[in-house]
């Protein structure tokens, strides 16, 4: 590996200096490095090298605020960030040829969990262990999530920086106005339904073009009907889908299909377009990420709360999905002391909490102050932190092949609620295969 | 002469001149409306492209709009980063394109020229390979740019481009080139004018409608590629206009105004060089049609 | 050398002269010409086309492991539900991609062949949706075909009652909806193609067999429509393969969904190669996919050959 490493350090150079001599010449930087296969940054850089950082950050929002942090540590660091980002899912179909080429970025964006220890498995990312050693980690960031920074071989190899809740939303002045309460169990749950059928609205706004929206009712489902913990070992594979539980599980789900509590034919709709009727009033109930707020129309944001998930089996342990994101490093980067570095920059408290300062989801490095957060947030992070257990969400908890065809079993059994018998033992079919050829 | 005079004074004739001014009212009374209804759409990515994305999320798509913004476009340009990336478009596709029709011209004179073993099945691996689906072809180009140290430059989308497009190209031209008159041959050669010669002086020429129709349908095609964009190139300041759109939308927000604004914007020059090069183009065409 | 029949064809190269072929400059003249061509062609095309081919044996997932496993991925190909289901749904993007758009994309051609004012605006419409990106064609049809969209609202403004049509969200009709934007955006490319065919349909012809007697329709029927024949088979073989290679409105408008109804070949190889990591698997739906593809192309090829043979 290191003589990999020399002879790229070696064409870099040459190239580098050609493209400096080229750049002498007027002609431009950056066409030059992009025939040489370097780039710009590096072409000029200074003299602790460049780290490239791939990021699937395309948001206006969250892109600003990813190119004010590297802004921030080029400044005070010897090394330079240079920054690539790529359309969110187009990133996550083109990671896997970035890191299996020749020449990965040093650092890359991506989620906690089993989508993560797919690369970490395959020896494709750089142990953390004494990043974590020296910088204190595992005393600052939370159990639930250290725990999903873990390769299956136990070292670390994930830098968490930010997670967020996922909750029940629902517009305050409709409550007022139809005199409704938030639901603690799941018959309140039912009532609540009901009252706003009864109202003229749709109780439940769902848009699942992209089926994540209704894998997120069958992690609640699961984790409320039977536990977190079960909810984790199926996700794991070890327990077949066919079983009893996880058929108690679809039963709310039944009722709540029976009784049309969600807006019709949700497959023709993106989960943006689902938030139009949440908006206009038409619909009172949305299961989504905190992000919802930000799809959400800014005049109407002071009408927009939330609630947990109503507990079904009393005494269950309370699991909460929060999905998190943060960093890795590619163990074949051309600049690893970079790669911490900058690892060690995302990962801290300081840089943490400028994040959130600038609009980002919740820390997690625990030392970073509650009260920064808008009251939304808080009351999100409080209820995170007072959860039993923390769910990466099912199509990052879960193998990603398993993810699709759960998914899909999910809508087919939206739309063909009598079916689930087969449609769990087709998937359990899968289920085996899958994990059958992992281990 | 005298019948078919006679033919034209009957009635039919006449009736048939009365026809014309009822048959143009029905015309444009059939065309126009249809023409409208099908632009829908199109007038629907206009009228997206000037609005608020909250406008949008609260009214629908379909309502009648309460803003109107034309700084997406210039949002699209600065913050989507569509002037770097149209740049990159124009890169990658111009090199490509000499490489594909200098090779292609080149390889077509060959097959429409000369006989010799091989003559039809290099012809038709050419067309066949350029009718295969790209799926089949992925995963082999990205190791092959891997190994070749090309991944994520802009040489590996201008190679194999230029490379893929040959197929077609080739296809296209060798059908044209048959059709030169032997003649001219005749006469070069006993002038005695080499092969590269007369291909250089006389066929390439005489090529040129054919060459400008290809350009104009290659340019487009690769200018709008976006997989392989996708799979061979990494970094933001390669990116051309179509994966750098894609960046318009993100993982929560999808900002539809703005990214609809940037496929305006990235659509002028695909129009601009129909609407210079379509005499070249409508002619071009049809000269590979095997007549 | 008196090879008249073939004004542009070049003889003699075979056995003019006694010299091997690499001496003999004359006969190498023609290879020349394509060494750099069909290098570049092999690398970058052909190779990687056999690299698949080989793929398509293996367990590999592009990463950590690549093992020969003999036709294990076809087998489990040919039981899977979901490549019947996007066999069958090719077959209906293959079925209406070579009739609706060369009957409509003809039809006009046929009337927008003159020279009145404004035609000019009516082609250039009518070809506009070609160069709208494929996302935006995805989004604004998807957009159209909602619950509340134009399509469902035009109905009902129209006197229709009851529940709006599920044009994404109902199995049986979601295939057909993603292929009406298609079709939308291929008649005008088909009418561009009829166009410049019908600039080659002698007027001369036509005009005689009008003053004759034959009526519009005759003349059509017995001269038009054979004089467009060459066209016509370029459009079929483009139609198949646009038809076949078609992916990106499906990727867009429902992701293959719901629970793969819409799903195509060329969506679910790029799924399972790019998502579930199944490399090889992924592979064997694009030989499957290629398969297909070269059926059509030989059927094309045999009747290019006719041609060919008949110099």
């Amino acid at each position: 590996m290191s003589r990999s490493l020399s002879r790229i350090m070696q064409s870099n150079h040459t190239r580098r200096e050609l493209a400096r001599r080229g750049a002498a010449f007027g002609v431009s930087a950056p066409l030059l490095a992009g025939f040489a296969g370097i780039s710009p940054a590096e072409a000029l850089a200074q003299d602790g090298g460049t780290v490239q950082l791939a990021s699937y950050n395309s948001d206006p929002a969250p892109r600003a605020r990813m190119e004010g942090a590297v802004e921030l540590y080029n400044e005070s660091s010897d090394y330079t960030i240079e920054l690539n980002t790529t359309e969110h899912e187009a990133f996550k179909l083109a990671i896997r040829t970035y890191l299996a080429s020749d020449d990965p970025p040093d650092v890359l964006t991506w989620f906690a969990g089993n989508r993560m220890r797919f690369f970490s498995s395959a020896g494709l990312l750089m142990p953390l262990d004494d990043l974590y050693a020296a910088n204190g980690w595992e005393e600052a960031y939370p159990k639930g999530i250290l725990a999903v920074s873990k390769g299956r071989d136990g070292s670390y190899y994930f830098a968490p920086t930010s997670y967020y809740h996922w909750a029940i939303w629902y517009r305050p002045s409709m409550f007022e106005e139809l005199g409704l309460e938030i639901p603690q169990n799941w018959e309140q749950f039912l009532g609540l339904v009901d009252a706003l059928s009864e109202a003229g609205k749709i109780p439940i706004a769902i848009g699942t073009l992209a089926p994540w929206t209704a894998a997120a009712w069958f992690d609640y489902f699961n984790m409320r009907v039977n536990s977190p913990e079960f909810h984790i070992s199926l996700c794991d594979g070890e327990v077949p889908y066919n079983s009893p539980e996880v058929k108690a599980a679809f039963e709310p789900w039944r009722e709540l299909l029976d009784r049309k509590a969600f807006l019709p034919q949700p497959e023709a709709y993106s989960w943006q377009d689902a938030v139009t009727p949440f908006a206009q009033g038409d619909a009172g109930l949305y299961l989504m990420g905190r992000f919802i707020v930000d799809q959400f129309p800014d005049e109407l944001e002071d009408d927009l709360d939330f609630f947990r998930f109503p507990t079904i089996t009393e005494g269950v342990p309370v699991g909460e999905d929060a999905p998190t994101d943060g960093f890795f490093a590619a163990v074949e980067a051309s600049n690893p002391e970079g790669a911490n570095d900058v690892l060690a920059f995302l990962g801290s408290a300081e840089t943490q909490q400028w994040f959130v300062e600038q609009g980002g989801s919740p820390a997690v490095h625990q030392d970073v102050p509650l009260d920064i957060y808008d009251d939304i947030t808080r009351k999100g992070v409080e209820m995170l932190q007072q959860s039993d257990l923390i769910a990466q969400f099912y199509d990052r908890d879960t193998h990603p092949e398993m993810a699709s065809h759960g998914m899909a079993a999910f809508i087919e059994f939206w739309n063909n609620p009598d079916e689930l018998d087969r449609i769990l033992d087709e998937l359990d079919e899968v289920r085996q295969r899958v994990y059958e050829s992992e281990s | 002469m005298a019948t078919t005079t006679a033919h034209l004074d009957t009635g039919e004739y006449r009736k048939k001149r009365n026809w014309r001014p009822i048959r143009i009212a029905f015309y444009y009374l059939f065309l126009v409306p249809l023409l409208l209804i099908w632009l829908i759409p199109i007038f629907m990515t206009f009228l997206t492209a000037v609005r608020s994305l909250d406008d949008i999320t609260l009214n629908g798509p379909f309502s009648w709009p309460t803003s109107f913004e034309l700084q997406n476009f210039s949002q699209a340009w600065t913050q989507g980063g569509l002037n770097r990336y149209m740049l990159n478009s124009f890169i990658i596709t111009i090199p490509a394109l000499v490489i594909c029709l200098s090779l292609s011209s080149l390889a077509a004179f060959s097959l429409a020229r000369f006989r010799f073993k091989g003559n039809l099945i290099i012809y038709f691996t050419f067309v066949g390979g350029s009718l295969l689906p790209f799926q089949i072809l992925m995963l082999p180009v990205y190791r092959l740019a891997n190994t070749l140290n090309l991944y994520d430059t802009y040489w590996a989308l201008i190679i194999f481009h230029g490379a893929f497009q040959i197929g077609f190209c080739t296809f296209v031209l060798r059908n044209f080139m048959r059709t030169i008159p032997g003649e001219i041959f005749d006469a070069a050669r006993i002038d005695g004018a080499s092969e590269f010669r007369i291909y250089r002086q006389h066929v390439v020429p005489l090529s040129l409608p054919a060459i400008a129709a290809l350009a104009t349908l290659e340019f487009t095609w690769i200018f709008n590629d976006y997989l392989w964009a996708l799979i061979l190139v990494q970094r933001d300041e390669l990116k051309p206009v179509t994966t750098g759109l894609a960046s318009l939308q993100g993982e929560f927000i999808r900002a539809y105004n703005i990214q609809f604004a940037g496929t305006l914007i990235a659509v002028v020059p695909t129009v601009l060089l129909f609407v210079f090069l379509q005499r070249y183009f409508i002619q071009g065409l049809t000269m590979g049609s095997g007549k | 050398m008196a090879e008249t029949t073939l004004p542009t064809r070049h003889t003699g190269v075979s056995g003019s002269t006694h010299k091997p072929l690499w001496r003999d400059a004359h006969r190498l003249t023609p290879y020349v010409f394509l060494i750099l061509p069909v290098t570049l062609y092999s690398i970058w095309v052909i190779g990687p086309m056999f690299y698949s081919v080989w793929m398509s044996f293996t367990n590999s997932d592009g990463v950590t492991r690549q093992e020969f496993i003999g036709l294990d991925n076809y087998q489990r190909l040919f039981q899977d539900d979901i490549f019947w289901t996007s066999f069958f749904n090719n077959i209906k993007w293959l079925v209406s991609f070579i009739t609706i758009p060369i009957v409509a994309g003809l039809g006009l051609a046929l009337l927008l062949n003159n020279d009145l004012p404004g035609t000019r605006f009516f082609k250039a419409g009518f070809f506009s949706p070609m160069v709208v990106s494929s996302v935006v064609i995805g989004v604004i049809w998807s957009w159209m075909y909602q619950p509340f969209g134009l399509i469902n609202e035009m109905l009902a403004a129209l006197g229709r009652d009851g529940m709006p049509i599920g044009f994404l969200a109902d199995p049986d009709l979601v295939t057909w909806s993603i292929i009406g934007a298609a079709l939308w955006r291929q008649v005008g490319y088909v009418m561009l193609l009829y166009l410049a065919g019908l600039k080659n349909v002698d007027k001369t012809l036509v005009e005689a067999s009008r003053v004759d007697g034959a009526s519009s329709l005759r003349s059509f029927r017995d001269i038009v429509l054979p004089m467009l024949q060459p066209v016509t088979v370029i459009i079929v073989v483009i139609s198949i393969i646009d038809a076949l290679r078609s992916f990106d409105l499906v990727n867009i408008m429902t992701r293959g969904g719901p629970y793969n109804q819409s799903n195509v070949l060329a969506q679910m190889m790029y799924i399972e190669a790019f998502q579930n990591y199944n490399m090889g698997y992924g592979a064997a739906i694009a030989v499957v996919l290629a398969l297909i593809s070269i059926v059509f192309i030989f059927a094309y090829l045999r009747h290019m050959l006719k041609d060919e043979m008949e110099f």
